[in-house]
C-alpha cells in the first residue's frame, strides 16, 4: 500500500520506550501452535429490542455460517460482558449466552475487563488453541444499555472507575477522558479542532459501513459546536451508548488450513496501568498502550510501519489521538496533527477505524473487541467493500479498558 | 500477616478529619497513597502512615456537566488531578474556585467534602 508522500510525519521505527515486561505477554514459541480467525459475525449497532444474549446468538451463527462450521465444532467459548448484572439484572451472561446459541454443554467465561473485555476473552482463547487444549474456540460479546436511560448507563459505566475514590466525586467517563484531553493540550498544544477532526474522520467512514450505528456525515462546526459533556470534550468528542453482538470463530492451523480464508492471529498481548486516575504519572499518556503494544510488535516481529489496518478504542476523539501515538504510528504530540492532515483517513498513510469506529460504528462495550477483530479479518480478506484499505496485509486491533487500567493489542496477517 | 497502617476506611475518616494520609515504604521510602499492599518500587510490606500537607498544583481539569444520576444534582462541578507538595497525586472535587478560573498549574489546597453522604477529597483556593 503507497505510504509514500511529502510531509510525511516520522513514524516511530526503533523499539518503543516503555518495554513490556515478560509478565504481561505470552510469545508464541515452537510448543505452541498458530491460531486463525475463521469465521466473523457483528449485528448491525445500535438500538435492539432483544436481550445481551439474543445479540450474542446471533451474531455468533452468523460467525459459524461465515466460517462454513458446524456449530458442534465449538469447544469453548470465552465471552464478554460488562454491565449486564445493571441493565439486565443479569449475571452468569456466558452460559446463559451458549444457552441462547444452542450449545448449552461447553465450557464458558465471561470476561470482564470494562471496555476491552470482548478483546480480553479473544487472547485468552488464542491461548487455549495455541496450547493445543483446544482446536476451535468461540470468542463473542455483547451488551444491551439502551434500555435504561442514560443517567443510569452513565452510572454503571463509571462503576469501572474506583468506587472509594472516584465514583464518590462524580468521575465519568467523559471525565476521565477530558482529564487526558487538557493535560494532552497542556502538554502538546492539542487543539479541539484536532479532537473533532477525528470524530469528522469516523462519521465519515461509518456512512461506508452498514453495520454502523451512526451513517451520516459532520462538520467540524457540528462537533465544536455541541454541548459541552465534560470539558473540553463536546457530545460529538464522545462515542454512543450502543447495544450489540459480536462472534468470531478460532481455530488451530491444522483445521484453518482447510477453510477458505482464514486470518493468522500473529500477536495477542495485553497491559495494564494503575486504577486510580492520581496515581497515573502522565495523563497525557496511556501506559497500557505503549506496554501491550511493545509486547504485541515483539510478539509478531513486526513494526509500526507495517501496520496496513488499524481498528483502535476511540471512545472520545482524544483516546484516538492518545492511542495512534502509544501504538508506535504517530510520534508522541502529533496524534493531533495526523488526524488534523488526514493521514488515518481511508486513503490516508495509515487508516484508522475504516468501520467507523467506536465513535460511528456504536460501543455496545462488551461486544467492542470481538467487533474490532471482526472488522480487521473483513479488511485482510478483502471483503470491506467501499470501505476496504487496499492492498492490506497487516492489521492491528487495540482495546482500552475504562480508566485506561487495561489494554489489549493483538495482530492479524493473511497469507 | 501484617495489616496495611492505612484503609479505605481509615483514609476516609482522616480526610473527614480534615487530614490527607500518603503511606511510606520503610525499605526504600517511596512515598504512595493507600491502600497499597506491597511497595511498588522495591516489593517490600512495611508501610508507615505519613500526613500530607494537603498543598498541591492542579495536573489537569474538567468540568463534568452530564453527571451520574447519582450526582445530576451538583452538576456542573469540577475534578481535578492534583499533584501534592510530596509529590503523589489524588483526584479530588474543585470547590469555591470559578469554573473559568481553572488552570493546569493552579495552586490549590485540600479540604474536606461530604459527598453523597460519603467523605470524599475535595480542594479550594490555596
Amino acid at each position: 500500500m503507497p505510504r509514500a508522500e511529502a510531509g510525511a510525519p516520522v513514524r516511530i521505527v526503533t523499539p518503543l520506550t516503555a518495554a513490556a515486561s515478560p509478565a504481561v505477554t505470552f510469545c508464541y514459541h515452537d510448543a505452541m501452535r498458530r491460531v486463525a480467525v475463521i469465521g466473523v459475525g457483528v449485528t448491525k449497532f445500535g438500538k435492539h429490542d432483544r436481550t445481551s444474549a439474543e445479540l450474542f446468538a446471533a451474531a455468533a451463527a452468523d460467525a459459524l455460517a461465515d466460517a462454513e462450521m458446524p456449530a458442534s465444532r465449538i469447544q469453548a467459548l470465552y465471552y464478554g460482558n460488562v454491565v449486564g448484572g445493571e441493565t439486565e439484572q443479569q449475571l452468569h451472561t456466558s452460559p446463559q449466552a451458549a444457552s441462547v446459541l444452542g450449545l448449552p454443554s461447553i465450557p464458558t467465561t465471561r470476561f470482564e475487563t470494562a471496555c476491552a473485555s470482548s478483546h480480553a476473552a479473544f487472547r485468552h482463547a488464542v491461548m487455549e488453541i495455541a496450547s493445543g487444549a483446544s482446536d476451535v474456540v468461540m470468542v463473542g460479546g455483547a451488551e444491551r444499555v439502551l434500555n435504561v436511560p442514560t443517567a443510569d448507563s452513565t452510572e454503571y459505566f463509571a462503576y469501572a472507575s474506583d468506587a472509594s475514590w472516584e465514583q464518590t466525586l462524580g468521575l465519568t467517563f467523559p471525565g476521565v477522558f477530558a482529564l487526558v484531553a487538557r493535560a494532552h493540550m497542556h502538554k502538546h498544544g492539542t487543539t479541539e479542532e484536532q479532537m473533532a477532526a477525528v470524530a469528522v474522520k469516523n462519521h465519515k467512514h461509518g456512512v461506508l459501513n452498514p453495520k454502523a450505528q451512526f451513517q451520516k456525515e459532520i462538520t467540524l462546526e457540528t462537533v465544536l459546536k455541541s454541548p459541552l459533556v465534560a470539558d473540553p470534550l463536546k457530545l460529538y468528542d464522545c462515542c454512543p451508548f450502543t447495544d450489540g453482538g459480536a462472534a468470531l470463530v478460532l481455530a488451530s492451523e491444522e483445521v484453518a488450513r482447510v477453510t477458505r480464508r482464514p486470518i493468522w492471529v500473529l500477536a495477542s498481548a495485553a497491559a495494564s496501568d494503575w486504577m486510580l486516575i492520581g496515581d497515573k504519572r502522565d495523563l497525557s499518556r496511556v501506559p497500557a498502550t505503549e506496554r501491550a503494544a511493545a509486547a504485541a510488535y515483539r510478539q509478531a516481529g513486526k513494526r509500526p510501519e507495517d501496520v496496513d489496518v488499524v481498528e483502535l478504542h476511540d471512545c472520545f476523539t482524544i483516546a484516538e489521538i492518545v492511542a495512534t501515538e502509544g501504538l508506535g504510528l504517530f510520534e508522541p504530540g502529533t496524534g493531533g496533527l495526523a488526524a488534523e492532515k488526514g493521514w488515518t483517513s481511508l486513503g490516508g498513510k495509515v487508516p484508522v477505524n475504516p468501520s467507523g469506529g467506536l465513535k460511528a460504528k456504536g460501543h455496545p462495550i462488551g461486544a467492542t473487541g470481538a467487533a474490532q477483530i471482526c472488522e480487521i479479518v473483513t479488511q485482510l480478506r478483502g471483503e470491506a467493500g467501499r470501505r476496504q484499505v487496499d492492498g492490506a496485509r497487516t492489521g492491528l486491533t487495540h482495546t482500552l479498558g475504562g480508566n485506561t487500567a487495561t489494554v489489549l493489542v493483538s495482530l492479524f496477517g493473511r497469507d | 500477616m501484617t495489616e496495611s497502617p492505612v484503609t479505605v476506611q481509615t483514609f476516609f475518616e482522616r480526610a473527614r478529619g480534615g487530614t490527607l494520609t500518603g503511606i511510606r515504604c520503610g525499605g526504600c521510602g517511596a512515598l504512595a497513597i493507600p491502600p497499597k499492599e506491597l511497595c511498588p518500587e522495591c516489593g517490600q510490606r512495611a508501610w508507615s502512615p505519613v500526613a500530607l500537607s494537603g498543598d498541591g498544583a492542579i495536573a489537569s481539569f474538567t468540568v463534568i456537566r452530564v453527571a451520574p444520576r447519582g450526582h445530576a444534582g451538583d452538576a456542573p462541578y469540577a475534578i481535578a488531578a492534583v499533584r501534592l507538595a510530596e509529590g503523589v497525586s489524588v483526584l479530588g472535587r474543585v470547590v469555591d474556585v470559578p469554573l473559568d478560573q481553572l488552570a493546569v498549574g493552579l495552586k490549590v489546597r485540600f479540604r474536606p467534602l461530604v459527598v453523597r453522604d460519603r467523605s470524599a477529597i475535595g480542594f479550594g483556593p490555596a
